[in-house]
C-alpha cells in the first residue's frame, strides 16, 4: 500500500515552524554574543594567566569540549537551579549552556590564532616600547582574528546545529514546534521532513557563504590553510 | 542555599549506569565502523569525475552535513517508520542517523585524503598496468588513510558525544539511564554530575590521543 503524502496540513502550521526557526536563531545569536567575548577571555587566561588561573581555566575548557552538549544542558537545566536556588526557564538554560559550551570552542580558536602569529611580531612591538597588553590589542589580535574568521564561522554553524538540543527541555525551537505539530496532526513524516528541509536551507546557505569567504581569504592570503 | 551532596543513590544504581555506558559504547562503535566503511565509498564517489557518482554522493553529503544530527535521528525514529519496509526501534533509528551522519563527514575526510596524494602516484600505478580499482585499493588508499587517522579519531570523539542524543528517542544509553534514575531518585544534581564525569572519562582520553597523534604526524612531516 502506498503512503498518501499530505503536505497541506503542514503548510497550515507553517507560521509555527517559522516561529520555531526564529527561536532557534535567537538562541544561536545570543550564544554567539556571549560565547565569543567569553572565549577570548578564556583564551587569554589560558595563555597568559599565572598557573592558579591557567590550570582551572584549561580544565573547564577541556571539560566543556569533551562532554556531550546534552549532558551540559541537562545539568544547567535540572541540576544547577536546585544547587544554587535560582529559577531557571528553558530559554535561560539554553542560552547559558550554549554560551559556555561555545566559549570553550571559541577559546581554542582564539588560542590557535594567537599562537599562530610569528614571534617576530611580539619582538617588534616590544622594540618600539609596547607592553604585553598593548601588543596583544594592537598587533597580535587584529592579525589573529583575521586568520580565525573561517574557523569562527564554521563554529557558528556547528552551534546552530547543536541548538536543536534545546527542544529536549521544551524550548520552542524549530524541532520542538515540528514535534508538537506532528503530535496534533499525525503527519510526522511530512512535518519532520519539512522541518529538516528548513534546517537544510538555512544551514546550507550559511555553509556556502562560509566557503565563499574561505576561498576569498585563501586567495588574498589572509588565512593559513588547515 | 547549601546543598548536601549525596552520591549514594548514584552508586546504588551502578548496574543501570554501567548498562547505559555499555550501550553508549556499542552504539558508538557500530556507527563508527559502519560510517567509516560507507564513508570510503561515498568519498571515492565524491572524488569521481563521473556525474552519475558525483552528484548523488554530493547531495547526500550536503544534506547530512547541513542538518542537525538530532533532526536526523528524530526523523528516522518518527518519520521514516511510516514509509519504511522494516520495523524501526530506537536503536535502529539512532544507528541509521548516526551512521549516515558519520558517513557524510568521514567521506569528506577520505576525499581530502585521496586528493592529497600526489598525481604521480596515480600515474606510476597506471604505468604498472593497474586498473582504477587496483590503483585506489593498493596505492592511493593505503597512503591516504595514514594521513587521515587523526581526522578519523576526531570523528570518533564527535560520534561518542553524539550518541547521547539517542536518549531523546529513549534508547537506553548513558544519558537516558541518568534521566530515568534521576526522576526516580530525585537526585538530578548528583546524577547529571556523575554522568558528565563519566562521559568526560570516556571521551577525554580519546581527545588527548588525537592531539598526541597529530603532533607525531606533524613532526614526521
Amino acid at each position: 500500500m502506498g503512503y498518501e503524502w499530505d503536505f497541506g496540513i503542514v503548510f497550515r502550521d507553517f507560521d509555527l515552524l517559522m516561529l520555531g526557526l526564529i527561536n532557534t536563531l535567537k538562541v544561536t545569536g545570543l550564544a554567539l554574543l556571549f560565547g565569543v567575548p567569553l572565549g577570548l577571555i578564556l583564551a587569554l587566561l589560558r595563555l597568559y594567566g599565572s598557573w592558579p588561573i591557567r590550570i582551572p581555566v584549561g580544565v573547564v575548557i577541556e571539560f566543556l569540549r569533551s562532554t556531550p552538549p546534552i549532558a551540559q544542558l541537562f545539568w544547567f537545566f535540572f541540576a544547577l537551579p536546585i544547587l544554587i536556588g535560582v529559577e531557571m526557564d528553558p530559554f535561560r538554560a539554553s542560552v547559558l549552556t550554549f554560551s559556555l559550551q561555545s566559549s570553550a570552542f571559541f577559546a581554542e580558536v582564539f588560542r590557535g590564532g594567537i599562537v599562530s602569529i610569528d614571534r617576530g611580531q611580539w619582538e617588534a612591538a616590544k622594540a618600539i616600547g609596547m607592553d604585553r597588553n598593548r601588543t596583544l590589542r594592537r598587533v597580535i589580535l587584529p592579525q589573529a582574528v583575521k586568520r580565525m574568521i573561517p574557523a569562527f564561522l564554521e563554529r557558528a554553524i556547528e552551534l546552530m546545529k547543536t541548538t536543536t538540543l534545546v527542544s529536549t527541555i521544551s524550548y520552542a525551537d524549530l524541532l520542538y514546534q515540528a514535534n508538537s505539530i506532528a503530535q496534533s496532526t499525525y503527519r510526522s513524516l511530512e512535518v519532520f521532513s519539512i522541518a529538516a528541509a528548513i534546517y537544510f536551507v538555512v544551514i546550507f546557505a550559511c555553509s556556502i557563504g562560509v566557503r565563499r569567504i574561505e576561498r576569498y581569504m585563501a586567495r588574498t592570503g589572509e588565512t593559513t590553510a588547515h | 542555599m547549601e546543598h548536601n551532596w549525596d552520591f549514594s543513590a548514584v552508586f546504588a544504581n551502578k548496574a543501570l549506569l554501567l548498562m547505559g555506558l555499555q550501550n553508549t559504547v556499542i552504539l558508538g562503535a557500530i556507527c563508527l565502523v559502519l560510517g567509516l566503511f560507507f564513508g570510503m565509498f561515498v568519498g571515492m564517489a565524491r572524488y569521481s569525475r563521473n556525474p552519475v557518482f558525483y552528484w548523488p554522493s554530493t547531495a547526500f553529503v550536503e544534506v547530512f552535513r547541513n542538518t542537525p544530527v538530532l533532526v536526523q535521528i528524530v526523523w528516522f525514529f518518527f518519520a521514516f517508520p511510516i514509509i519504511s519496509p522494516f520495523d524501526i526501534n530506537a536503536f535502529t533509528a539512532a544507528t541509521l542517523g548516526l551512521t549516515l551522519n558519520t558517513t557524510a563527514f568521514s567521506s569528506e575526510i577520505y576525499r581530502a585524503g585521496i586528493q592529497s596524494i600526489d598525481k604521480g602516484q596515480w600515474e606510476a600505478a597506471k604505468a604498472l598496468g593497474m586498473g582504477y580499482g587496483e590503483q585506489m585499493r593498493r596505492i592511493i588508499l593505503p597512503q591516504a588513510v595514514k594521513r587521515m587517522i587523526p581526522a578519523f579519531m576526531n570523528r570518533a570523539v564527535e560520534l561518542m558525544k553524539m550518541t547521547s542524543l539517542a536518549s531523546v528517542i529513549a534508547y537506553g544509553e548513558l544519558m537516558h539511564q541518568a534521566k530515568t534514575i534521576s526522576t526516580i531518585e530525585f537526585n538530578p544534581i548528583e546524577m547529571y554530575t556523575a554522568v558528565a564525569l563519566l562521559f568526560f572519562a570516556l571521551i577525554y582520553p580519546a581527545a588527548i590521543a588525537v592531539q598526541h597523534f597529530e603532533k607525531r604526524l606533524a613532526a614526521r612531516g
